[in-house]
């Protein structure tokens, strides 16, 4: 039966998916090469063509360049960095944590922290027109960040000063069922975060985007420090699970850390209308299946 | 014992389709608006540039939609007489063509797959007759002659082969 299922990932279909995704990909090279040589023989309309020429390169092009390539050349596995949608390697996996989703909300909540909206048309004009206004959006939204190839599952933030463009924001995914961090710990979430410092240009992509804080671990103990006054939150680490590492993000920024995993364990945080108490979720699910 | 079964391996590679999740409450992403109404606007632009030949529009409108469906390779100054064409025929293949775009611009915006494959597999024929004419034979291809032509064929074929698109047109199969 599963060997069925799997057969069906190599359809026609999805064979002609691959070829127009790869093909798709250079014709927009081309597209943008002539752009490029009609931007140098139009005169002043050539400024306006050379904008084009720019979205067209750091919007399209090159994301879906690096969607083929990284594909090609990026293990899909867990290696404590999460990748952006071009396939990049993004910001890095600092924080665990144990316990259910709204344990978590909840927790978050109690610390100041505040949820970010989906990324959507109405959202993304806002966070655009309020960081050119200098406006506060406290509930900007984040962009995606893949993990276990998927989204972030919870998404927070606090704003500094007033406007978007500086912020604490963190990233949160469920592991999948049964998944052990390498080393053999089992924890329910994994999650990253990093401070937004300003609004610049993306070095793999050219595309406007946050630049982050190269220091990750300043943004990592902030984080665990707010939480940690919660009550029902208690905190452990895995000293040194990742050697200490200088690295870039998908943005092109720098990061280095010393490597350390905080785990936040929340399990012990109530919600009001659950009928058993938290504290004893863990053991409800072995030997079930 | 079972419960302490070891986890499945995952494959370390990335496979060039992956696997979407079988959702179907999933919104509309924005690569597939972009393919719909770029297809829609193509139609529309279509018919304004038949209007345009048919009963003697002002030239710049006839130009801009021209432009937007490579209708300009026919001389701007040529009208309906000089194209040596009945104007029911020439109503009929531009009225099936218009038809036919905006079924298409409907279905993708739907989200049919068929549809979405069928757009490319055009889109696909269309580029690659350009470069062909452009490499082999030296057209030149500039904002005048069908450089926005090409770029909305390009701009067609690069949403609709999007992560996304295919992810929302597959998103009523079944999958494990």
């Amino acid at each position: 039966m599963p060997v069925t299922r799997r057969r069906r990932r190599w359809s026609i279909g999805h064979l002609l998916d691959g070829f127009f995704f790869v093909f798709a990909g250079l014709a927009a090279i081309w597209l943008a090469y002539l752009s490029l040589t009609q931007a140098f023989q139009v005169g002043w309309a050539g400024v306006l063509l050379a904008i084009v020429f720019w979205g067209l390169l750091a919007y399209l092009v090159l994301p879906r360049l690096h969607r083929i390539l990284t594909m090609i050349y990026v293990p899909d596995y867990f290696m404590g960095r999460t990748r952006t949608s071009d396939g990049l390697l993004g910001d890095p996996v600092n924080l665990a944590v144990l316990g259910e989703r709204e344990q978590i909300e909840r927790a978050l909540a109690a610390a100041g922290w505040i949820a970010a909206d989906p990324v959507g048309w109405g959202s993304s004009w806002r966070i655009i027109t309020s960081t050119l206004r200098r406006r506060s959006y406290p509930r900007a939204p984040v962009s995606p960040l893949f993990l276990f190839g998927r989204m972030q599952d919870l998404a927070y933030q606090q704003e500094v000063a007033g406007s978007p463009a500086q912020r604490h924001h963190v990233r949160f995914w469920q592991c999948p069922d049964g998944w052990l961090l390498p080393g053999g710990r089992r924890v329910d979430w994994l999650a990253a975060g990093t401070f937004d410092r300003a609004v610049g240009l993306s070095l793999f992509t050219l595309q406007v985007t946050h630049r982050i804080d190269a220091d990750t671990d300043i943004e990592r103990d902030h984080i665990v420090e707010s939480l940690s006054g919660v009550p029902g939150v208690e905190v452990d680490v895995i000293r040194d699970f990742a050697t200490g590492y200088h690295s870039r993000n998908g943005g092109g920024d720098s990061i280095t850390t010393d490597g350390d995993l905080p785990i936040l364990d929340v399990r012990a945080i109530r919600i009001p209308d659950a009928a058993e108490p938290a504290g004893s979720a863990p053991s409800v699910d072995a030997g079930v299946e | 014992m079972n419960a302490s079964r070891p986890p499945r391996k995952r494959a370390a590679f990335e496979p060039l389709a992956p696997p979407e999740e079988r959702n179907p409450r999933m919104r509309r992403p924005a690569a597939t608006v972009a393919g719909g109404v770029l297809v829609l606007l193509r139609a529309l632009s279509g018919a304004v540039w038949g209007a345009a030949v048919l009963f003697g529009l002002p030239p710049w409108l006839r130009a801009i939609a021209g432009f937007a469906n490579g209708d300009n390779i026919i001389p701007a100054e040529d009208t309906i007489d000089d194209l040596g064409l009945p104007p029911e025929v020439f109503v009929g293949v531009l009225g099936v063509v218009f038809l036919v775009q905006v079924v298409f611009g409907i279905l993708l915006l739907w989200g049919s797959n068929a549809a979405r494959v069928i757009v490319m597999i055009v889109s696909t024929i269309s580029i690659v007759t350009a470069f062909v004419s452009w490499w082999e034979v030296g057209a030149e291809i500039t904002v005048a002659t069908t450089l926005v032509t090409l770029a909305l064929d390009i701009l067609v074929l690069l949403a609709l082969s999007s992560r996304d698109a295919a992810a929302f047109a597959r998103r009523n199969e079944k999958r494990d």
